[in-house]
This record gives C-alpha cells, structure tokens and sequence, in this order.
C-alpha cells in the first residue's frame, strides 16, 4: 500500500513538473517573441521560433536523449532483476543513476580517439554528424504545446500583438509529415558512409545490413500515414492535433490510434526499425559484427549513440502528435479546460499533457527493446514487405474507402474499433502457443542438419 | 540592391549549390561525387524553399537526396569502384563535345534570364495557396492526370523490366 501511494505521489510530481516545465517554455517563447517585436518590428512567430529551438530542441529533446541513456540502464536493470548502474555516488546517494549522465559524457569526451588506418579521411569525420544532424532536425515541426495568444504571456503586449498566437512548436511547413519523411530518409548516409569510410569488413557489413533496412522500411513508414493524413485532410501536424480533439462515436475523441490501428502498428514498427533498436539492431548486433561504428570512439562513437536515443524521443513525439492526440489532455475535456484556466495554464497543461504522453511512449521502446530477441535477416525483409508494406497498401484503401462513404469519419472510427477488437482478441488466442509453422520450421532445420 | 534576409539565404544555399555540383563532377572518387550531389540536392531544396515551393522541396529531398541517391550510393560502396580511374586519353573527343554541350547550355540559359524583365524579379505576385500540398494535388490530379498516370504506367514497366532482368540469378 505504502508502494502504491508512493507511485502516485511520484506520478503526480512528475505530471506537476511537465506542467511548470512547458509554462516555463511558454514564459520564454512569449517574452522573446515581444522582444524581438517590440524592439526589432519582427513578427512575433520570430522570438517565439528562437525561443522554441533553445527550448525544445536543446533542452527538452537533448536532455530526454541523454537521460533516456541512463533510464535505458536503470530499466533494463529492473527487468533483468539486477541493480543497475548505482556506483557514482553524489554525497552518499546514487540519485537513480542520474550522475552518470555527466559521467558518460565525461569519459567520451576525453577518451582516446583511434581512427583505423586506411580510413577515407572526411567521410569518415563527417558521418557521425550526418547520423545525428537528420534526427535533431526532425523534432523541429513537434507541435507541443498549443497556440495561446501572447498577450496572455506578456501583459504589456496589446491590440494585435497581444493576439497574436504562441505555440509551443518550432517550425509549420505546409508540407508537414512530408518534412518528418524526407529529413528522416537522410539519416541513412551516416550509417552507411560510417560503415563504409571505417576501411573495415564488420563495419561495412553493418553498414549495408542498416541501409537495407532503413531503406525498405521508409516505404511503409511513409505509407503507414497517409491513413491518417486522407482522415484529417491535412499534412500538417498541429492541424491534425486539433482534428484530434473532435468528438467522433459520441464523447470519444477522433484519435488517430482509435481511426487508424492499422497505420499505428505499421508505423510504430517501421519507425522502431528505423532507430535500429532491438528487435531490429542487426546494423549493430553486438554478438556477431559489433556494428557500422566499430572504428569509432571518443565522442564520435557518443555522437551516434546519442543520435539513436534522440531518435527514440522524436518517434515518441511523433506518434504522440499524429495517434495519441498531441496536447489534448485526454482525461478532461480541452473545451472545459479552455474556459476554466488561464490561456497560460490551458498551455501548461496541454504541453505537460504531450510530454507525459511521450514519456510513456518511450518507457515502452525501452520495454519492447529489452523484452524481444533479435530477428533473423531474412525475417526482417520478410516482415516489412510482405507484411507491412500489404498492410499499409490495404489501410490506405480501406481508409479511402470509408471517407468517400462517410466523411464525417463516424464510419472509419467503428472500423477502427473493429480492428482493435479483432486485434486484440487475436493477441489473447494466439496468445502462449507457437504460432502455425513455427513447428514444421524447425523440423525443416532439424533436417538441414543445422 | 538592398539586403534583404530572402537574398542572404539565397546566397547561404546558393554558393555551396554551385560547389557541390562543381564537386560532383570534379570529385576523382564515385563516393565523393555521390555524396557532393546529396549535397546538392539538398541547397536545391533550400532554394525551393525560398520560392515558396515547399512540396517540391521536400520531395526533392525525399526522392532524389533520399531514396535515388541512397540506392547509387549503395552500388558505388558495394562495387567499390574507386578502385579504376578511368582513362583520360581515350576520352579527348567525348571532352570537346562536353565542353560545347555545356557552354550552349549556358548561353541558352543566359539569353533566357537576360530576356527576364526586372519588374518580374521584384513582384513575386503569389496566390495564397501558392505551393501547397492542396494546390499541387489539385492541379496534378485534375489538368496533368493523364501525364501523370502515364508516369506511373512508365515506372511499373520499369520495375517490371528490373525484375525481368534480375530474375535469372535469384
């Protein structure tokens, strides 16, 4: 019992602190908007641009990334019912493992860097800065928080400046999820061109095993959202946040997990593939090729490292935006959250909603990571087209499909609770028991002499 | 002229667009002239970005920076090809016709900006939807459908040629 309330007690600290945590963003993206309006005649958007790339970009998805390397520690630890990294002590406590953040970048900073000879001399430095650079960018168009007017912000801003909206997102191309697809097909050169510049076979064989991958499962990655976008009628992330929000089967909001189970699997999987994570980490299988950045070390091989964790934050803040409803705090209703608080707390709790959203996303990559084997090669082409791929295809038709019968979308959200039922319910049967021809699989291999 | 923040970021895209496609050609190594035309690519797509075009900027970063070049890429580094340069000599005559090639191209090119009243370059009279996804689709879907379906007719006739031709080793 005393277990229990303490977790509650740590939920609702952790909640509390998202929330003071995105006021203070909304604090700093208004302040610097007035200023620059105020003294350079810039449009507001200017200042709070400025702002919301210190803000989100290096503080909420570098500090996350980091930590996320810790937490990786600590929960794997957890699973494997071991303690865990515990041995740096900060005046006689291990506070969770959180010193070791500092103590990881410590020690690559200042280890040796010992590039292999015959090395190809630029390709080789440029790489991990083009693993990395893609996937920071990504994060630019995550609409975390929603637009309130500044005036709200900063009091002495007024009249049309003071209306003027503020959000909590860095950039809104019109061409939205078509922005996530192109900067995350760019992540493949620093993979394949640090397997390759690193003049070494392990490393090359890393490298070609992580662009086949990355290359193959991009197609269903892209594909897996035009569900989504043919429902909201939009590419634009915030758009497809505030299409969220509308009530669709009665109160229930039209969330794209709930009109989309499909895409959301296929999505969810592909982008998981993408990180090169297990069950999909053969670029860098540690038992058998060690990986494309086996010639690294120092802070060339951090710099990778971090750029997977970094991934991990802007896959969980994707799908937070486009399947679990963005900012909507699910568990009250936005409209009555609007009218009862301030536009700075309905801001705050909305950013802190989204945060808290994708911290339970990334605690299940960490899970999924941990729990599940790594596949064989030919099991992941097989899984991407000849199951994923199909799947997509059919989702986009079948999604097609509903919205030109009903395109109040009432119709695509009882198939989509269809598909969930039927979803589940298959998990629950098969369940325990081998899936079908797994058994004559392994007679085959029996036979093969293997 | 004046300096306006449109001309500083044209110029930041601009240059490194020259010298990266000057790369490509320059480059001794495959890899390097691949990766000088990702380059490339992507100051192009900036330059997109600047004339409003958003959608053919991040498709031109998606299929040409992302998708082709990747699977060139990949031929290059497998094949590793850096390995035989090629012969300069054999090459004289292919040069000559090269350097007209480019030089007529650059005179078209320049009667044709030269031909460019100033007033066109200032004005930039744009409808509101102008480069949008929605605009886009809406002129490729209805005026261009049958070039366009005609495209996709002519990409499946290649992917079935590619299997066609690797058939015989799988």
């Amino acid at each position: 019992m005393n277990r229990l309330i303490g977790m509650v007690v740590l939920i609702g600290a952790v909640v509390a602190g998202l929330v003071g945590l995105s006021a203070a963003f909304y604090l700093a993206a208004g302040g610097l908007a007035w200023v620059f309006a105020e003294y350079l005649g810039a449009p507001p958007s200017f200042g709070a641009a400025i702002a919301n790339v210190v803000t989100l970009m290096l503080v909420v998805m570098m500090i996350s990334g980091s930590l996320l390397t810790v937490a990786e520690r600590k929960w794997s630890a957890m699973m494997q019912n071991r303690i865990g990294a515990n041995r740096i002590k900060v005046l006689g406590s291990a506070l969770g493992g959180i010193p070791f953040l500092a103590a990881d970048a410590l020690k690559m900073l200042t280890k040796e860097s010992a590039p292999p000879r015959g090395r190809t001399r630029v390709l080789y430095e440029m790489a991990p800065a083009l693993a990395f650079a893609p996937v920071f960018a990504l994060f630019a168009i995550i609409p975390l928080g929603p637009p309130i007017p500044l005036g709200a912000i900063v009091d002495s801003a007024a009249g049309a400046l003071g209306s003027a909206g503020v959000a909590l997102q860095v950039a809104s191309p019109d061409a939205g999820l078509l922005y996530i697809f192109a900067i995350s097909s760019l992540a493949v050169y620093g993979t394949s061109l640090a397997g390759w510049a690193s003049n070494n076979k392990l490393a090359l064989l890393g490298g070609v095993r992580a662009s086949s991958q990355m290359i193959s499962y991009e197609v269903s990655l892209g594909l897996s959202l035009v569900g989504t976008m043919l429902a909201y009628r939009t590419l634009r992330l915030e758009e497809m946040v505030t299409a969220q929000g509308l009530a669709v089967l009665g109160p229930v909001p039209a969330l794209g997990i709930l009109l989309q189970p499909v895409g959301f699997l296929i999505f969810f999987a592909s982008a998981f593939a993408e990180t090169k994570r297990a069950p999909f980490d053969l670029p860098e299988g540690e038992s058998e090729i060690v990986g494309y950045f086996v010639e690294y070390s120092g802070m060339k091989f951090g710099l990778m490292f971090l750029a997977e964790f970094v991934e991990i934050v802007v896959l969980s803040a994707i799908i937070t935006a486009v399947f679990l409803g963005g900012w909507h705090p699910i568990v009250v209703s936005t409209e009555w959250l609007r009218q009862t608080v301030t536009p700075l707390w309905f801001g705050a709790i909305c950013g802190g909603a989204f945060l808290a959203k994708m911290i339970v996303l990334m605690w299940l990559q960490l899970t999924i990571r941990w729990l599940l084997p790594r596949f064989r090669f030919d099991q992941i082409q097989k899984l991407c087209w000849k199951i994923l791929l199909p799947a997509a295809i059919a989702n986009i038709f079948i999604t097609a499909g509903a919205l030109l019968l009903d395109p109040s979308m009432q119709l695509l959200a009882w198939i989509g609770v269809a598909t969930i039922v039927i979803i589940g319910a298959i998990t629950a049967a098969v369940g325990r028991a081998p899936a079908p021809g797994e058994h004559d699989h392994a007679a085959a291999h029996a036979v093969a002499g293997h | 002229m004046q300096i306006t923040a449109e001309l500083v970021c044209f110029w930041i895209f601009a240059i490194p667009l020259v010298v990266t496609a000057l790369g490509v050609v320059v480059a001794r190594s495959p890899v390097y002239a691949a990766m000088n035309l990702v380059a490339a690519f992507f100051f192009m797509a900036g330059l997109y970005v600047l004339l409003a075009a958003h959608l053919i900027a991040f498709m031109q970063i998606l299929v040409y920076a992302g998708a082709v070049m990747v699977l060139f890429l990949f031929v290059i580094m497998l094949l590793s090809l850096d390995e035989e340069h090629p012969q300069r000599e054999r090459r004289r005559a292919m040069q000559y016709v090269g350097v007209l090639g480019a030089v007529s191209l650059l005179a078209v090119l320049a009667s044709a900006i030269a031909r460019v009243p100033d007033a066109a370059m200032s004005t930039l009279a744009q409808p509101d939807r102008f480069g949008t996804v929605k605009a886009v689709g809406q002129v490729l879907y209805t005026e261009f459908l049958l070039p366009f379906e005609v495209t996709s007719l002519l990409l499946l006739v290649a992917i079935v040629g590619a299997v066609v031709v690797a058939k015989e080793r799988i």
